[in-house]
């Protein structure tokens, strides 16, 4: 078989899956961050700090490992960007932290949270210049604030950190390229996508911040997740896969229980990520719940989602309990733990994955995956163990291999969808930072194609608000 | 002088209302009520009610989180009394988050409930290195020692420190105990910690039983 030849197999195989049917095998699809400098023979300091040498480490185990889908480089950070912004909530290997660990994303103490309790209303007025004029230079050592004297390193550190953002965005696609010619494997995920209040303990308030609002101004944070929404879900839609094919990647932190109680995750967490999950599949996206931690209170409420608008990823959580109450619409993916494929006996994770193939996986609609990330501690020894195992174990009789390739929404019935179609739109639209209105006030009377130069400065503005949302989202 | 009515602080610190918890405080420090009293009678039930409802999900994070600030609140105004009165803590604990690893929520939180069961908490915060947890041990001369792990890349960090322990003699005058999310009984029975405990709560048992 040629390489094109198994990268069809394989893109059949995992959206058959993601569509919670059933493929021909069992697709593997292992989030292997610092673990892939170890295989290929890197440091985590070269992975972190130099993205040509994490693709070139992905390139290597997709190569070497029969995995259906990876990540293009899931050692995503690339600290070279984050250093040309000065972003202080990274160590960088070598320097704010040892050479031999990967990035690290450091939370800063609760009185110096980059997001203070009384600025909540700026921040729900406009999200896009609130993160200009107030998050920016808080969390950048550069980057000066609006109304400072400017400087010359703050003035470097916006291009640089821009155009770094630029060429590695646009790397993407060449490595995607690689891993379909090169290895015939699918890119696993396109785009990214946070929960409201997720983003607002992450990067805003801060956890502890977040949880005593919760208590003193629990409305105030409501309506910021509320602002939040469709800024944040424009991204989403904007990242994702133009071919509808793989999931967009939701990055589940702190809105579960015990992280909140259950009556916050009912007021703020789920009313303000449900209906950007339904807008993402209304326009044919599926979304891949990353769900880190345990997420068992919450499945029920899960399960109020369009079926196969999700796949439910499992990290520490019961994948058994997972299975039982959303395969009926979902797929599932991961539920093998960390521990076992770091510390643990290649026949112990054979026996594991066995477990959860025989009460998971029996009908279709898994995706084999470690529970969490893997880093440089899980053993090459046992993800070795785990795919040979998987090869030889998850086979499905009587699939069909050819016939229309099916994408996860094909079929689906979105007609009776609201998304976010029936909120107010927020004062500057999502993707926006100076509209086109506005600076038409400035401008002398236009003549020739004016749509032209309306479409031209719009396109450009959006580069903008790419870059500050991508800081926020992604970095 | 009528003796005040100390149930409000208890019920402060239940619902986790850091200002009555001080107030209450003060008033009763300054009616003459003891500092001891205070804390075992009143804050060390509070804070084990708050264990326990966080063991059966009636408390969550947040509701920890809020209770531990009024415990704190009141226990500034105590502690100075308590030390100048030569009141013993029931042990003295050295917490931290092993070397290599910056999560603290989980660590924070089981140092307040420690603090809450009547212990002197010493917190050396996140990244702490092998040899600082036997320096501090053995300087303040605690018994307990409780390290916290979230990462399986750091959890090797605890077998490192318990062998300093040895390296350094002094194995056997701190019982040490472990947790955080990747972390089980096999791995604590392996690297030879003498206990470990799934959740906040259930530090305090832990620490009950270890150093009993
Ligand atoms: C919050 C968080 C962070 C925050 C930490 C902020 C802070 N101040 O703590 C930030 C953003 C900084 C962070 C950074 C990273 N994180 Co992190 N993080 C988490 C997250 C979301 C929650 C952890 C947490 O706070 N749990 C809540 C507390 C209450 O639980 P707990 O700590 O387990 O504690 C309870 C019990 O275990 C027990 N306990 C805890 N300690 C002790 C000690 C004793 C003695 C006892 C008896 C009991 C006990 O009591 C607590 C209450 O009952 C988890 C995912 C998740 N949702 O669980 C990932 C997670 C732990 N992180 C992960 C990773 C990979 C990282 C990074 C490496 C990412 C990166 N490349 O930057 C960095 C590493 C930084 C570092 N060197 O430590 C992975 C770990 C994967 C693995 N292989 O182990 C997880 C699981 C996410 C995932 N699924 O990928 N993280």
């Amino acid at each position: 078989m040629n390489t094109e030849e198994l990268y069809q197999q394989r893109l059949r195989r995992y959206l058959t899956a993601l569509r919670n049917e059933r493929p021909d095998k069992i697709p593997i699809r292992p989030f292997v961050a610092e673990f892939t400098a170890k295989y290929a023979g890197f440091t985590c300091q070269q992975v972190a700090h130099d993205f040509n040498l994490a693709f070139e480490a992905a390139v290597r185990c997709a190569r070497d490992f029969d995995w259906d889908a990876v990540v293009p480089n899931m050692v995503y950070v690339w600290t070279g960007l984050t250093q040309a912004a000065g972003l202080r909530y990274y160590g960088i290997p070598g320097i704010h932290v040892p050479h031999t660990t990967g990035f690290n994303y450091i939370e800063p103490p609760e009185e110096e949270a980059f997001m203070r309790e009384d600025e909540y209303d700026a921040l729900i007025a406009d999200p896009t210049a609130f993160l200009y004029e107030v998050w920016l230079p808080r969390v950048s050592t550069e980057i000066v604030k609006p109304g400072q004297p400017a400087t010359y390193r703050s003035h470097l550190a916006l291009v640089k950190s821009a155009m770094a953002m630029m060429v590695y965005f646009n790397a993407f696609g060449p490595q995607i390229q690689r891993l379909r010619t090169e290895c015939g494997t699918v890119s696993a995920i396109a785009g990214i996508f946070k929960a409201p209040f997720d983003i607002l303990a992450d990067k805003l308030r801060g956890y502890v911040g977040l949880t005593l609002d919760m208590a003193r101004q629990p409305d105030t944070v409501l309506r910021a997740c509320e602002a939040l929404m469709p800024h944040l879900a424009h991204v989403g839609l904007t990242t994702a896969d133009p071919a509808k094919q793989v999931p967009i990647g939701l990055w589940m932190h702190r809105g579960c229980v015990p992280f909140v109680n259950p009556a916050q995750f009912r007021s703020h967490y789920w009313p303000t990520l449900k209906p950007c999950i339904e807008e993402f599949w209304r326009h044919g996206h599926q979304t891949m719940f990353y769900a880190e931690g345990k997420w068992d209170a919450h499945l029920d409420d899960f399960a109020t989602l369009p079926e196969r608008s999700i796949i439910f990823h499992v990290d520490q959580g019961d994948i058994f309990l997972a299975h039982r109450k959303l395969h009926h619409k979902f797929a599932l993916s991961g539920g093998i733990p960390n521990v076992l494929l770091s510390y643990g006996q290649p026949e112990e994770v054979r026996a594991y994955c066995k477990k959860v193939i025989d009460e998971v996986a029996r009908e279709g609609g898994y995706i084999l995956d470690a529970g969490a990330i893997m880093q440089d501690d899980t053993s090459i020894e046992n993800l070795r163990a785990l795919t040979d195992f998987a090869r030889e174990y998850g086979v499905y009789s009587g699939a069909p291999t050819d016939g229309p390739l099916l994408r996860p929404c094909d079929g689906a019935d979105v007609s009776e969808l609201v998304g976010l179609s029936d909120r107010p739109a927020p004062r500057v639209r999502p993707g926006v930072c100076l509209p086109w209105e506005a600076k038409l006030k400035e401008l002398p009377p236009l003549s020739g194609d004016v749509d032209l130069l309306r479409r031209v400065w719009e396109n450009v503005d959006a580069l903008g608000n790419t870059y500050i949302w991508q800081l926020l989202l992604s970095f | 002088m009528s003796t005040p009515d100390l149930q409000p602080l208890y019920d402060a610190v239940l619902s986790g209302d850091a200002k009555t918890a001080r107030a209450v405080t003060e008033q009763a420090l300054s009616a003459g009520v003891e500092p001891l009293k205070l804390v075992q009678e009143y804050m060390v039930p509070a804070m084990g009610e708050v264990g326990r409802r966080f063991e059966c999900n009636e408390y969550f994070v947040p509701e920890l989180l809020l209770s531990a600030r009024a415990m704190k609140a009141a226990l500034e105004l105590i502690r100075p009394l308590l030390a100048a009165s030569g009141a013993q803590p029931a042990g003295r604990v050295v917490i931290g988050t092993v070397k290599g690893d910056l999560h603290d929520i989980g660590k924070n939180l089981v140092a307040a409930m420690l603090e809450g069961g009547g212990y002197e908490v010493i917190d050396l915060g996140v990244n702490v290195p092998p040899e600082k947890f036997v320096e501090v041990a053995q300087e303040k001369n605690a018994n307990l020692v409780a390290m916290s792990a979230l990462l399986t890349t750091t959890m090797p960090s605890m077998r490192t420190t318990i062998e300093a322990f040895k390296a350094a003699g002094v194995r056997n005058r701190v019982k040490i105990m472990i947790g955080g999310a990747p972390i089980t009984q096999r791995y604590a029975d392996e690297i030879g910690a003498d206990g470990y405990a799934e959740t906040a709560a259930g530090a305090v048992p832990l620490a009950r039983k270890l150093a009993a």
